[in-house]
């Protein structure tokens, strides 16, 4: 990982953090709508299950300890969605998902760790946060999220593609050749 | 469905432990109270700056959907303010009232009279004359034709037209009317006339009288005056003594000429008793 998609990451997080905390939770609120959980997971998506499991754990971390609940619940339920969005993204990519289709398969997946964020959350006793409500807003999560989604997929997808940030190519090396005569490769990312 | 390489599995589980221990450490209580802090100083600092440029978008999106509401508010406060607005104004006009009826019973029950509050209801030229006004009292309430008129300070004009419910004023600035005033100080007789808009002025009715500024000028009999007598009139601003002797002074008028609200009509005044005449003292020689 190169110094320059390291600084992407970090602007990134910190900006959705930020877009989080003055715009989407103010405007959705007691709507549990999380935009970083949607970055994860859409990054997730494309960039792999080992990004989106880092991505996660790291944007989650940040949030526990802005947050006042118990630190290492939203880096452990990011962590665990950057992870699962990474390895149903390859399937989603080998189909040719669209925008919508990613933006859906997203949304299916925010809305999941939003329930399971809540309902940690209500084990572990964090104040206002309740199992039913957890259940309750599952349905108004994934709909928020599949319209973000909309905004959100692009925007990484264009991102992850752009020069320096996308991950290197891999790069074919000659090293041997076969009494046959055939070429033996081997290809280092 | 892509799969994880054992190195994406063993980071997985080291993240995960790293999770669980933050969790534990957190409910341990304290230890993470530092990072807490930092991160929530640090995070504050940039929510701050990013409230001043997303704010305003975001009340502007969280207003949208009240925004049929607010005009019904402010629809309903506009009202209500109107409504105040009003009762402010008539509570005022209340206050005003009061004086100026506290003012016509002081000196009504100095002077003795019978005072008819009226209100004017009326005001510019009627009856023939320029500076009248028309009260809401007539014939119905005993009101006769040459009553004097009072604001409770000061005289104010004369009836000189009497229907059932209204009558019409002259007022003391109008420049035809005449009032007969006596100077309290020296005695000396007067006739005021209006002058419109104008201050009152007045001509000693003797050469060479004697009256000074800052004498206090009260009607009192000259040729046909009906004005009862000792209603105040004005206080002398200024002496002017002719060649031919002829003294005429300016006044100012001791009851508001303009802008009445309140007045009060005199209906009697009291006739006094038989007085004795005087009789020479007990061993007086002549």
């Amino acid at each position: 990982m190169t110094v320059s998609r390291i600084a992407s990451a970090a602007a990134g997080v910190i900006t959705v953090l930020l877009v989080q905390a003055s715009l989407i939770g103010p405007l959705t609120f007691p709507v549990p709508v999380s935009l970083p959980a949607l970055l994860v997971i859409v990054v997730g998506i494309y960039a792999g299950p080992g990004i989106g499991m880092g991505l996660g754990f790291t944007t989650g971390l940040l949030a526990d300890l802005g947050s006042d609940h118990p630190a290492g619940v939203q880096a452990l339920c990011w962590l665990a969605a950057g992870l699962v969005a990474g390895m149903l993204g390859g399937l989603a990519t080998q189909r040719g998902y669209g925008t919508r289709g990613v933006a859906g398969l997203a949304a299916l997946l925010g809305a999941a760790s939003s329930g399971v964020l809540g309902l940690l959350l209500a084990i572990l006793g964090s104040h206002a946060a309740t199992a039913l409500l957890a259940l309750r807003y599952l349905i108004p999560v994934g709909l928020a999220d599949a319209l973000l989604g909309l905004l959100v997929v692009p925007l990484v997808r264009t991102l992850l593609r752009a020069q320096g940030i996308r991950s290197p190519r891999p790069v074919g090396r000659l090293i041997d050749t076969a009494p046959s005569g055939r070429v033996h490769a081997d290809a280092f990312g | 469905m892509r799969r994880l390489t054992r190195r994406q599995q063993l980071s997985a589980v080291v993240l995960a432990v790293i999770a669980l221990l933050f969790i534990s450490l957190d409910f341990a209580g304290g230890s993470l109270g530092g990072a807490r802090g930092g991160t929530t100083g640090a995070l504050g600092s940039l929510y701050r700056g990013t409230d001043a440029v997303l704010g305003p978008a975001r009340r502007f999106v969280q207003g949208v959907p009240n925004v049929g509401g607010n005009r019904r508010e402010i629809a309903r406060l506009k009202q209500r303010n109107a409504e105040l607005q009003r009762l402010l104004a008539a509570s005022a006009a209340d206050a005003a009232t009061t004086r100026q009826l506290q003012a016509l019973q002081l000196q009504a029950d100095t002077a003795d009279w019978r005072l008819m509050p009226a209100r004017v209801i009326a005001t510019g030229p009627g009856a023939g004359f320029q500076w009248s006004v028309t009260v809401d009292v007539g014939g119905r309430e005993n009101v006769l034709v040459g009553q004097t008129v009072t604001d409770g300070l000061g005289l104010v004009g004369r009836v000189v037209d009497v229907h059932s419910t209204t009558s019409v004023v002259l007022l003391a600035a109008d420049p035809a009317s005449g009032v007969g005033v006596r100077d309290v100080r020296s005695g000396a007789l007067l006739l005021a006339t209006g002058a419109g808009s104008g201050p009152l002025s007045a001509s000693a009715l003797a050469d060479r009288a004697d009256v000074r500024v800052g004498d206090r000028l009260v009607t009192g009999p000259a040729g046909k005056t009906t004005y009862a007598a000792g209603v105040a009139v004005g206080v002398v601003t200024s002496v002017t003594t002719a060649a031919d002797g002829t003294v005429s002074v300016r006044l100012r008028p001791a009851a508001a000429q303009f802008g009445l609200d309140l007045v009060g009509i005199i209906l009697q005044t009291p006739r006094g008793t038989a007085r004795p005449p005087l009789e020479p003292a007990a061993g007086s020689n002549r």
